[in-house]
């Protein structure tokens, strides 16, 4: 039998970014999916099988060494926070009607194969590593007037580390943008999770860093509906905008209500 | 020139044609699909391919690779729109090859008349693709096997003229997936069939089979044999969705019962695909972040879902 030849792949390209200000490194990395060696070696490290769309190269990291402080965004860290215990799975619309069908024909096939949450949901909100200094519970906002201001962009980057279609079902997606001014630097980690005739979900991270003063806010979001609550609420739009309004996570955030929020801070300067 | 060899240019050129054309071209396909039996026989050689999700320019690098129609004969596993941006240029330039491989060179019109919804007719046509195509040796169909289905002449009797149900066999041959498990499991989704090398193997041996060549998983390297070689699955769609970086494969089936080649290949290079503006999301970014502090009144409304600085 003539055999499969080598495997060849796309050359891996790295077409991430980098910028230092002062002590402080930003740098993105963006590859290709990986390839079926490493997704073998991650559904070992994780125990479930990763997202279709696996980005399990890219991350986001920002670095100061004289501080010894770091945070990345990456995907393997975010996929070990989804919950494989199998009790916050959700269904799709159609599981009963497929279940009801099933028992009748095939009685013996009973087994869910390794139940995990297959929306890959996390709260994931980066790897810092500094024992030192932990983030602590704050009242405070991330200073959103300072980011108004137009200073120059010295960075953007969207970068994204995991998506899957859910079998059709509609879609789960994890990206960082990252926008890095002269004197301090914005990230917003989102996941995003549309479930067909079930739920809405978005989970989201935004870390802000002063360069100077090494200031570090974090705020962290949850927001979630039902899918008949969100299509309900776009009565007002016509028919043939609604499918890509649902994808569109930036116009359904503002609908979805917030369901949990923290906010930490800590001071590494 | 008829109108489907004009219509066919036009395709090629990544052209959309005008709509009775469409209607036209949906109608005749429907009537050659709807003759074709569940299972289709086909001839070796013949050269398999997975999913393209309306990726126009890499079909065309596709055909570069393995040879053009009617010199190379081909079998398309599904998925031939969505994601991509050319959906319905590639489906139905697909189409219309078909049609001219089943008629040669056929000169019947494609006539102007009437308004209606293009999309509506490729559905239609949709709901008369095959399911599977057996070539002696290989069976070809999108998703993988169902537990309803233990034999080659049980596909043939299946009702393919419907929209995708939710339950039962056609569903499973569409949608199921190969796993490391043994036997039959539930996907954790709460619908649909995960099968194990055993599986694969019972059913081939039993229907005589060397191969199951499905589609429908994205794989990096374009195509991923599992089960000691007893199912491969092929993807044909190289960086998918214009951002994941994988390459694509066609598999190539010879005349011996055990000839495979697979044939390798990567995305049409930038230059040789007018593509579309891709969303500047770096300037999109600007706009917004800029707009909320020069904007006054109606325009911080208008720009209330930037993501970044709305809590």
């Amino acid at each position: 039998m003539s055999r499969s030849p080598p495997l060849q792949t796309a050359p891996n390209i790295d077409v991430g970014k980098s910028i230092t200000r002062g002590d402080w490194k930003v740098t993105t990395h963006k590859r290709p999916i990986l390839n079926s060696t490493e997704i073998e070696t991650m559904t070992t490290t994780l125990g479930i099988s990763p997202p279709e769309m696996i980005f399990g190269n890219n991350s986001v990291e920002v670095t100061n060494e004289r501080l010894n402080w770091s945070i990345s965004f990456n995907a393997l860290d975010a996929l070990e926070l989804v919950d494989k215990s199998g009790e916050s799975m959700l269904k799709v619309s159609y599981s009963e009607a497929w279940q009801r069908m099933r028992e009748r024909v095939h009685e013996d096939i009973k087994e869910i194969v390794k139940p995990y949450d297959w929306t890959y949901t996390t709260n994931y909100q980066g790897t810092v590593h500094n024992p030192d200094r932990p983030f602590q519970q704050t009242g405070s906002e991330i200073p959103f007037e300072k980011l108004k201001r137009p200073d120059p962009i010295l960075l953007f980057d969207d970068v994204m580390l995991y998506e899957d279609e859910l079998a059709d079902n509609g879609i789960s997606i994890l990206s960082v943008k990252i926008r890095v001014m002269p004197e301090r630097l914005l990230i917003l980690q989102r996941f995003f999770m549309r479930l067909d005739g079930v739920l809405f979900r978005l989970r989201d991270t935004r870390l802000f860093i002063e360069f100077e003063t090494g200031e570090i806010v974090k705020q962290y979001q949850a927001r979630e509906d039902t899918y008949a609550n969100v299509r309900s609420g776009l009565y007002m739009h016509p028919p043939e905008q609604i499918p890509s309004l649902l994808r569109d996570d930036g116009f359904i955030a503002e609908r979805l209500p917030v369901i949990g929020i923290e906010r930490e801070r800590v001071l590494v300067g | 020139m008829s109108d489907l060899d004009h219509a066919i240019s036009l395709l090629r050129s990544c052209k959309p044609i005008p709509e009775p054309a469409v209607r036209e071209l949906c109608y005749k396909a429907r009537e050659l699909l709807i003759e074709e039996s569940n299972v289709q026989l086909v001839d070796a050689p013949v050269t398999i391919c997975g999913d393209i999700h309306g990726q126009f320019h890499d079909l065309m690098e596709l055909f570069r690779v393995g040879g053009d129609v009617p010199e190379t004969n081909y079998l398309f596993m599904g998925d031939f729109v969505d994601r991509g941006f050319y959906s319905l240029e590639s489906f139905l330039l697909l189409l219309s090859l078909k049609i001219t491989t089943v008629y040669g060179f056929y000169d019947e019109c494609l006539r102007k008349y009437g308004s209606a919804n293009v999309w509506r007719y490729c559905c239609e046509v949709f709901d008369y693709l095959a399911l599977g195509v057996n070539n002696g040796a290989v069976l070809c169909v999108h998703g993988g096997l169902s537990p309803l289905v233990d034999s080659v002449d049980k596909i043939r009797l299946l009702d393919r003229k419907q929209e995708v149900p939710h339950e039962g066999a056609m569903c499973d041959l569409l949608w199921s997936d190969p796993d490391e498990i043994d036997g039959w499991g539930l996907s954790p989704r709460g619908a649909g069939f995960l099968f194990g090398a055993d599986i694969v193997k019972h059913f081939n041996h039993l229907n005589n089979l060397t191969l199951i060549a499905r589609a429908h998983q994205l794989v990096m390297e374009g195509f991923k044999e599992m089960f000691d070689s007893s199912i491969v699955t092929v993807w044909s769609a190289p960086n998918y969705c214009y951002r994941c970086g994988n390459v694509a494969a066609i598999l190539e089936l010879g005349e011996e019962r055990n000839g495979r080649r697979y044939r390798v290949f990567e995305a049409a290079p930038q230059d040789s695909r007018g593509m579309p503006a891709k969303k500047p999301v770096a300037d999109y970014f600007l706009v917004r972040v800029y707009s909320t502090v020069w904007a006054v009144g109606h325009l911080l409304l208008t720009f209330s879902s930037n993501i970044m600085f709305r809590g």
